[in-house]
């Protein structure tokens, strides 16, 4: 999920429990603002701080004058290659292309299991919202190919695109049966999205805060692990008794508007719920169920209602578009 | 006959504020403000003008200006600080030749946003606002400090992308990081002197932050531009855009969520009103982006005006309202439907005005050089701060504008620059600003 969804719903975890909210009608945020400190601290962790002393073993950075696909595959597949050999993980990082102050080239990165290859294809230049610059597409783009020499096992999607700030990185390590498993961005929801790593920092903080704040600070770093395992990616959940990332429910991508969307809104219905529950003498009167019917259920039904009058053209579009994409697919397969 | 005032003195008002939008730097408050003094001063002279007229005219001239203001924004590179997020998707409309469409989308989402608030907050807000306002008064500061520890928390670096992973990567991708938090620190010390210290006369005290807004949001862009001698390509004027139902509604959902949480929490600006649009709702569409602050902008502005006229609460929100108070105190269901009207027909005028004083902008910036213009811009803006503050406004523009110009040069977020008044006003609803201003010796 997008940081601020992370970060309210942080703050919500922390309005379940009574102490912060009288501490905050006293004058007192201090346990709001650890819930959302806390809550987006787990990507604050791997972002700006883990990623940058990650060790890899091969960095591909490819030139912005002579983009070169196929140098890009066999990389990639040498790096899957050397991993059969070392027998131990093989860390690829692939760097952005950057064109200029707001621009960016992209290029497409597909592993295909069932054919034992990698195949790289470059795309438009794009801006930092990640939009084409229009007639910047190349005409028949180029597609490197290069196979690798075992079996690969994703646990991720098999397509990357590379195309802002900083790229991805690809670790590849053998497994019992001879096969490469392909792990997307390592470095990221490992330690830092562990549930006793959040144990870890209630108690770091108990002695700073006291005993209330420690039962805040892992409630606010645990909704944000568990919301992420709603994703593809998964996370590390026991570190350090679990090595890996435990698969994820693939039930969202991180960007997508609407679990987004409806995260923020439930936890500004339960924050605001919580701080009339604790209202020592409210004036007004109502339950959950009235709040959850007025304040969500009639509005974003009538929300959903008129978004899909409205975008009815455009999903007949999107169809068209769909099989723009995948006889896009076709050619870098 | 009220009535026909009433859609005289809006219809006024809009037209006035629409033509001085345009002009970068200047702010509604800072008519309004002279405003309020103009109509006491005649109320003295024995001249006593009826709310029915002044009413009309201040909304006329919020939504005039709301709407309008996003013109010097994305043509001259000279936004306020509602205005922030406008600029760079703006000016990659303008550096692409469709200046004109970027800034008519973000009408376009305004009149989407005054759509929002007479139709939809219009008729509840006087049964929920009460409700809300009930449970959420002890909690308001609190509400700010998670704002700021937001706001410090999720700046991402745009540094460190290549290279051996290392301390050297670290340290360039904590640049612009680094420049952020200073950014935001600077501003909210900058923001106790001016509260503690106000250098401005207490005739124009209203104006006081006024210098300092121009200098944190709108001198940088016209110094960047005037250093960096951007030409602007041959600027196309569409006959429609590129926008659908759909967008307009996503744009409205993003932008009333943001622009509405920002009209009701105080000292909450447009500007995070502005974040909130963006970051709260995940959009990627940059169409529904730039519409959305239009939206954002809009219902904070006029959201926090119309609140005063919420006959079952009492609420003060923005400069307006607190400069209206000195005036009249709005009251009963009457005042609050004229008000609406009001907002319906300024919205109606203003959007026809965009059109013509975009036409009229895209010109100058073609016709001159745009490095040109962007200086005849900050000689505007440093000419209304002398006219309006007097010299020690440009004290404190050029401090603040010093302060401004981290962000510009080190790639940070410019909303850091809100430390201004989110750091000390924060520190003194949480009862410790004072102490903080004894330990600084400003009292």
């Amino acid at each position: 999920m997008k940081g601020f969804s992370h970060f309210i719903t942080g703050v919500a975890a922390a309005s379940f429990f009574p102490w912060s909210v009288q501490a905050a009608a006293e004058g007192n945020p201090l346990y709001f603002i650890l819930g959302g400190a806390f809550g987006i601290l787990p990507d604050t962790m791997d972002f700006k701080f883990y990623r940058f002393f990650y060790k890899h073993d091969i960095y591909i950075i490819p030139d912005p004058h002579k983009p070169d696909p196929q140098a890009i595959a066999e990389e990639l597949a040498r790096a899957v290659g050397m991993a059969q050999e070392r027998d131990k993980e093989v860390r690829v990082k692939l760097n952005t292309i950057r064109m200029g102050a707001d621009y960016w080239q992209q290029y497409i990165v597909k592993f295909d299991a069932e054919r034992q290859e990698v195949s790289v294809r470059f795309g438009p230049v794009v801006n930092t919202g990640q939009v084409p610059v229009p007639n910047s597409e190349p005409d028949n783009a180029p597609v490197g190919v290069a196979k690798f020499p075992c079996n690969l096992v994703q646990t991720y999607e098999s397509v990357t695109t590379v195309d802002i700030f900083d790229g991805p990185t690809f670790a590849f390590k053998r497994d019992g049966e001879g096969r490469s498993i392909l792990h997307f961005l390592p470095w990221h929801r490992t330690w830092s999205h562990s549930l006793l790593t959040g144990a870890f920092f209630g108690l770091l903080c108990w002695p700073i805060w006291g005993w209330k704040a420690a039962l805040v600070v892992p409630a606010g770093f645990s909704v944000h692990v568990l919301e992420d395992q709603l994703g593809y990616m998964g996370s590390n959940l026991f570190w350090p008794i679990t090595k890996g990332r435990f698969q994820g429910l693939k039930r969202m991508h991180a960007t997508d508007t609407l679990p987004n969307f409806i995260a923020v809104w439930t936890c500004i219905m339960l924050i605001f719920w919580n701080l009339y529950r604790f209202q020592p003498a409210p004036v007004y009167h109502f339950n959950f169920l009235q709040l959850i019917l007025y304040g969500t259920v009639i509005p974003m039904g009538a929300f959903g209602l008129l978004h899909r009058f409205l975008s009815r053209n455009k999903e007949e579009e999107d169809r068209v578009i769909d099989v723009e994409r995948e006889e896009a697919d076709l050619l870098t397969g | 006959m009220m009535a026909l005032y009433v859609v005289l003195a809006t219809i006024v008002g809009t037209v006035l504020s629409s033509a001085l939008s345009i002009l970068p730097g200047l702010h509604a408050y800072n008519v309004l403000g002279l405003l309020v003094l103009l109509i006491i001063s005649l109320g003295e002279a024995g001249l006593n003008l009826p709310p029915e007229v002044y009413l009309p005219f201040m909304m006329g001239m919020i939504v005039g200006w709301s709407m309008l203001n996003t013109i010097p924004a994305i043509l001259l590179g000279a936004p306020d600080e509602s205005a922030l997020f406008t600029v760079l998707p703006g000016q990659k409309y303008l550096m692409s030749g469709r200046g004109y469409e970027g800034t008519m989308m973000t009408a376009v989402g305004g009149l989407g946003g005054l759509f929002f608030l007479v139709f939809i907050m219009g008729p509840f807000a006087p049964t929920v606002i009460p409700v809300v306002q009930d449970v959420l008064r002890p909690h308001m500061h609190w509400v700010l400090w998670v704002i700021i520890t937001y706001i410090l928390m999720s700046e991402w670096p745009k540094g460190g992308t290549t290279g051996i992973s290392g301390w050297p990567k670290f340290f360039d991708a904590w640049k612009s990081l680094g420049a952020g938090l200073l950014t935001f620190f600077l501003s909210g010390l900058l923001g106790f002197i001016i509260l503690y210290r106000p250098m401005v006369d207490v005739e124009v005290a209203f104006q006081n932050i006024m210098p300092a807004f121009v200098g944190l949001f709108a001198i940088p862009w016209c110094l960047l531009n005037v250093v960096s001698g951007a030409s602007v390509p041959k600027q196309f004027v569409s006959k429609s855009l590129e926008v659908n139902g759909d967008v307009i509604l996503r744009s409205v959902g993003a932008g009333g969520l943001g622009g509405g949480f920002a009209a009701f929490f105080p000292v909450v600006t447009g500007g995070v009103g502005g974040l909130l649009a963006g970051h709260a709702t995940a959009q990627r569409d940059e169409r529904v982006f730039i519409m959305s602050q239009g939206v954002s902008k809009v219902v904070y502005y006029v959201g926090a005006f119309l609140i005063l006229f919420v006959p079952t609460v009492s609420v003060k929100r923005g400069g307006a309202a607190w400069m209206i108070q000195a005036l009249h105190m709005p009251q009963g269901y009457g005042e609050y439907y004229m008000i609406l009207a009001s907002v319906a027909i300024a919205g109606c005028v203003a959007f026809l005005m965009m059109s013509p004083l975009t036409r009229a902008t895209v010109w100058l910036i073609q016709k001159y050089n745009y490095r040109y213009v962007s200086f005849i811009a900050f000689l505007i803006i440093v000419a209304l701060v002398y006219v309006v503050v007097g010299w020690e406004g440009l004290v404190i523009a050029a401090v603040a504008t010093g302060i401004g110009l981290i962000p510009v040069l080190y790639g940070s977020r410019r909303l850091n620059c809100l430390g201004v008044l989110l750091l000390p006003i924060a520190c003194n609803m949480s009862g410790v600003g004072q102490h903080i201003a004894s330990f600084l010796r400003l009292i």
